[in-house]
């Protein structure tokens, strides 16, 4: 008896549990970030197109993953937003599609620089409209550099380490810097780049064919700097655990005081609320060297169609959410940028009064612009089979700093590219 | 004796402090936590107690499930997504939970039986190939697991999802239990044999009852188990209708800027209250002495 | 009548009836999909590729060759010996504490659950909070008792990375252990032990002599499930390491979990798992002969 209530009781769950068939007319997904603001948006969509749209979306660190296994098994989702990160591999299995042809592109390409459109690029052809985007940036604490004496950030990297030095002797921070290098997504390969592009290093060419391995290239002495700076006690050693998303909480606390963050995060690093050294992160220049006055990376979150859409439908709602909406406004792009601080790429809400205001509270807006001039190219992060030399890449490098034999290792990985590209 | 019994009762206190620090000691630092503002959160040294206390987290998870985005908290902050759904999640994992515990141990008991009591061919084959299923990461089979679920039209439903739960838990049910029914006494059931009593009959009215610490054992095992799991509860939901507590706690992680640490922590102290009620309530049944009585009959 | 019906089925055939619905589950659940990731492993079936040929066993040579495979074997293998030592000794020893009758004790036994209650994602910022460089309480506890001069980031180097790991770990899965050693305690008769306490019998032989020897099928099934989990850890490194620093704690399950979902290669990630379920299915085999003798006492 007992057991077939139990019975009826889960039969009637089931009925419960099941996702009703829904015909919206576009669905999109991505991860929780102000889950309230995209409904509103999608609402405003709605009433002006008269398409209906849900939003539907997964945890942030799982959505690489969760993603993978939706579309394996036949997504039903019909925009899905992208990391520039797993672009190429989206890209390559097939899964969005490009934008090329559809009306309007050539618009807004036309409202974009070249760099972003890069990083949206694969195989020739753009796969969606910005979400958001922006570059990495050098922040330092005014507040401790001036209570060491320094009265301006550095311009290289030998006289970030002088600094650095200055400020661990002076006994104002114990290990000044700090890096994100652990080994996943927005970390260590990231930071590795754009410190290496400070030294006028490259891990590729232009053909694709790696020279990280060359003697005295830019990328061994970034790497050397970073090995260097760990055994001085001048970068934190704890920076081999701590990603991208750690990296702030040091700041935060002035337990560091020069880092490389994302350009939005400095938001956070200056807001009083969740900050003690709320006014006091200032952004300056990454570092170069006698090789390059500087270099960042830039970075873009996109609208991507997938396979399976309706393409003229999504198009609709990715020119919504990326471009501009039916009263010829960036309104979405806008809105993200003003209230939230979020990095925008087209051109006219760079003029903007309103956003400039708005993002001066916490970030030098000139020298973010001003920076982007240093983006570097990375064309080699969209072949498809970087994210396969991208995971022993991690450990390599983790390796070499704690003290491996950089040479060997590096021949090692410029070995696994080309087997890699033979493959492909 | 009254001296020894005292002394034993001292040594037993004493050890339970120290495993009680050990075990409950971070758990506590993170309640401690959940009460206190982002800022505290990262100072040298770290705040044991916090000062002041701040309920905000609660609240936003709390009210927010009541209110929905009507509730705006005294920062002029209403309550986000994630929390708003959080504890209505709770009910799925429940759901979820409940069941795969129940018939895990009613079907596992009734599979380890047999293993446990009788010789037959394929014994051993059939022990091991039950635990087959486990011994391969779940990591690898959540694809086809995935594929097949969908095709089959299963997608995004909690009844999947218990019993994809259940046919984890079900290999080490059946290896607990048959481990269990080892150690009580034959005896008995040649008694009952002997009575005339069939195998049917000897399982439910003899060895049920007196492995009754075993069964509880393994139901709460199963409950923990399923309550806690998140890879699948990730890959087969689709909506926020079947979202369990694992799926839901994870969402408050977003972007850099945007975390709001102190409720992830506020929402992981909220999701052991369960599974700890449910061992509670159930705990009392995991008591000897109902061995020795029986062996007297 | 009742007697003939028994002597007509077979001992095999009840204990196919017997298993039914517990065989059923399992089939529809998980058999299908094991071997859709067997089938997958004899394939080259990369998700950016095309073409995916069948390749019969080149996956399985490829890996067995990489020298990497074989540094992350022994990596698996530090791992699980390290923790399963730990939580067999310490849940052993707590399992014997519970057993005993004192006030608060099945408070104690509800409240030990807890971080194994715990959600993964809340259990991760757990620990990285703890072991923080700046702000964890590790360094905090450790600096105030003297035992370190200078704060250090536990997880950046060996050997402190694979110890920590280790003891995240077993803290979370000592709680189970220890209730699954309670539960086979709990069958052993007090009767038993009383009798021996008459004939003068101290606490440490009786434990030798009554207590080991009846715990040994819990005892073995504790040994083989805490040997499969451990094989196959992998959330606790994505969280704390992400297999670092370097490679040194770039466990089989994490690289299953790079091959699968990283590199979109399901081909040598089935693969992969095939072969760390084969290694997990010899020990288990091998524990099992080794230890469990006989059903009846």
């Amino acid at each position: 008896m007992r057991k077939a209530i139990a019975f009826l009781f889960i039969a009637s769950f089931c009925f419960l549990g099941t996702a009703l068939a829904q015909d919206t007319d576009v669905k999109l997904t991505g991860w929780p970030y102000q889950v309230d603001v995209v409904r509103e948006n999608l609402e405003r969509f709605s009433s002006q197109s008269g398409l209906s749209a849900t939003f539907n979306p997964f945890p942030s660190n799982e959505y690489h993953t969760k993603m993978v296994a939706s579309f394996t098994s036949g997504t039903n989702f019909d925009v899905v937003y992208v990391r520039d990160s797993f672009l190429a591999e989206w890209a390559s299995a097939g899964w969005i599609v490009p934008i090329t042809g559809l009306p309007g592109v050539d618009d807004y390409m036309a409202d974009l620089p070249q760099g972003i459109i890069e990083q949206m690029t694969f195989d020739g052809e753009v796969y969606g409209l910005p979400y958001y985007s922006g570059n990495s940036v050098f922040v330092y604490n005014q507040r401790l550099l001036k209570k060491a004496g320094i009265n301006s950030p550095p311009k290289t990297w030998d006289e970030l380490t002088k600094q650095a030095i200055t400020l661990k002797q002076k006994g104002v921070v114990r290990n000044p810097i700090v890096i994100g290098l652990a080994a996943n997504e927005n970390s260590i390969l990231r930071n590795l780049e754009i410190i290496s592009a400070g030294f006028g290093g490259r891990f590729f060419n232009d053909k694709l064919e790696p020279v990280f391995h060359q003697k005295n290239s830019g990328v061994k002495k970034a790497l050397a700097w970073i090995a260097d700076g760990i055994s001085k006690g001048v970068i934190n050693r704890a920076s081999i655990s701590q990603g991208d998303g750690e990296i702030d909480k040091f700041m935060r606390s002035g337990t560091a005081a020069f880092t490389i963050v994302t350009d939005y995060e400095m938001k956070v690093l200056n807001d009083p609320k969740k900050s003690d050294e709320a006014g006091n992160i200032k952004n300056a220049l990454v570092p170069g060297s006698a090789d390059a006055v500087s270099g960042t990376i830039g970075y873009v979150r996109l609208y991507s169609i997938t396979s399976e859409a309706d393409k003229a439908k999504a198009w609709k709602l990715v020119q919504f959410l990326g471009g501009k909406d039916a009263t010829g406004a960036y309104y979405v792009p806008k809105r993200w940028a003003l209230e939230f601080g979020l990095g925008f790429s087209p051109a006219p809400l760079y003029k903007d009064a309103d956003v400039r205001n708005s993002i001066s509270g916490w970030i030098n807006p000139d020298i973010l612009q001003e920076q982007a001039k240093y983006g570097i190219n990375r064309a080699y992060r969209f072949v498809p089979y970087f994210s396969d030399w991208e995971a022993e890449a991690w450990s390599e490098f983790q390796e070499i700093i704690n003290g491996a034999d950089m040479d060997s290792s590096l021949d090692k990985l410029a070995k696994n590219w080309n087997e890699l590209k033979a493959e492909y | 004796m009254k001296r020894n019994k005292l002394k034993r009762y001292i040594l037993i206190y004493l050890a339970s402090a120290v495993f009680l620090t050990v075990f409950i000691g971070p758990f506590l630092w993170l309640v401690s936590s959940s009460f206190q503002m982002e800022n505290q959160l990262f100072k040298v040294p770290p705040v044991w107690f916090p000062n002041p206390v701040s309920t905000e987290s609660y609240r936003e998870i709390f009210m927010g499930a009541i209110y929905d985005e009507s509730y705006v908290s005294v920062y002029g902050k209403s309550s986000s997504y994630q929390a708003r759904i959080y504890l209505r999640s709770f009910l799925n994992s429940l759901i979820i939970a409940l069941s795969v515990s129940f018939f895990s141990v009613l079907f596992g008991a009734y599979a380890a039986y047999p293993i446990a009591r009788m010789d037959f061919k394929g014994k051993y084959f059939l022990l091991f190939s039950i635990l087959v299923v486990r011994l391969v990461p779940a990591l690898a089979l959540a694809i086809p697991i995935v594929l097949f679920a969908k095709k089959m039209g299963m997608n995004d439903r909690l009844i999947t999802l218990i019993f994809i739960n259940m046919s984890f838990v079900l290999p080490y049910v059946i290896w607990l239990l048959q481990a269990y029914f080892k150690t009580i006494p034959s005896e008995l059931e040649d008694a009952g044999r002997i009575d005339g009593c069939s195998r049917f009959q000897v399982l439910n009215k003899i060895i049920l009852p007196l492995s009754l610490p075993g069964l509880v054992t393994t139901g709460i095992l199963a409950f923990l188990l399923s309550w806690g799991e998140f890879l699948f509860a990730l890959l087969i939901t689709e909506t926020e209708k079947s979202f369990t507590s694992t799926v839901v706690a994870a969402m408050f992680a977003t972007m850099v800027g945007d975390i709001n640490y102190v409720t992830i922590i506020a929402a992981g102290v909220l999701s052991v209250i369960p599974p700890v009620l449910f061992a509670l309530f159930f705990q009392k049944y995991i008591m000897s002495g109902l061995l020795s009585g029986a062996v007297k009959n | 009548m009742i007697n003939l019906k028994n002597k007509e089925i077979t001992p095999g055939k009840l204990a196919l009836i017997f298993s039914a619905p517990a065989l059923f589950v399992l089939t529809v659940t998980v058999l299908i999909p094991i071997i859709y990731a067997v089938y997958l492993s004899l394939y080259r079936y990369k998700l950016k590729r095309a073409k995916k040929p069948f390749v019969g066993l080149e996956n399985y040579e490829k890996i067995l060759t990489d020298e990497k495979f074989w540094d992350s074997l022994t990596t698996s293998l530090i791992f699980t010996v390290s923790v399963v030592g730990v939580i067999i000794t310490v849940s052993f020893f707590l399992a014997l504490l519970l057993d005993q009758d004192f006030p608060g004790r099945g408070l104690l036994r509800a409240l030990l659950l807890i971080p194994w209650a715990i959600p993964d994602v809340v259990n991760a910022l757990l620990w990285k909070w703890l072991l923080h460089p700046t702000f964890g309480v590790m360094n905090a506890l450790f600096s105030m008792g003297g035992l370190i001069d200078e704060y250090v980031a536990w997880l950046s180097s060996m050997p402190s990375a694979m110890i920590w790991v280790v003891i995240a770990y077993s803290w979370k899965n000592i709680p189970l252990a220890t209730l699954l050693m309670l539960a086979g305690l709990q069958t052993i008769s007090k009767t038993l032990h009383e009798a021996a306490m008459l004939e003068g019998a101290s606490a440490w032989q009786r434990t030798l002599n009554i207590t080991l020897p009846l715990l040994r099928p819990t005892l073995t099934v504790v040994l083989i499930f805490e040997t499969i989990f451990a094989l196959k850890v992998f959330d606790l490194i994505y969280v704390l390491t992400s297999g670092g620093p370097g490679r040194s704690t770039a466990v089989l399950g994490w690289n299953i979990y790079i091959n699968t979902f990283k590199k979109l290669d399901f081909g040598s990630g089935s693969a992969l798992a095939m072969i760390l379920g084969l290694i997990t299915l010899f020990l288990a085999i091998f524990f099992y002969s080794f230890l469990d003798r006989g059903e009846r006492q």
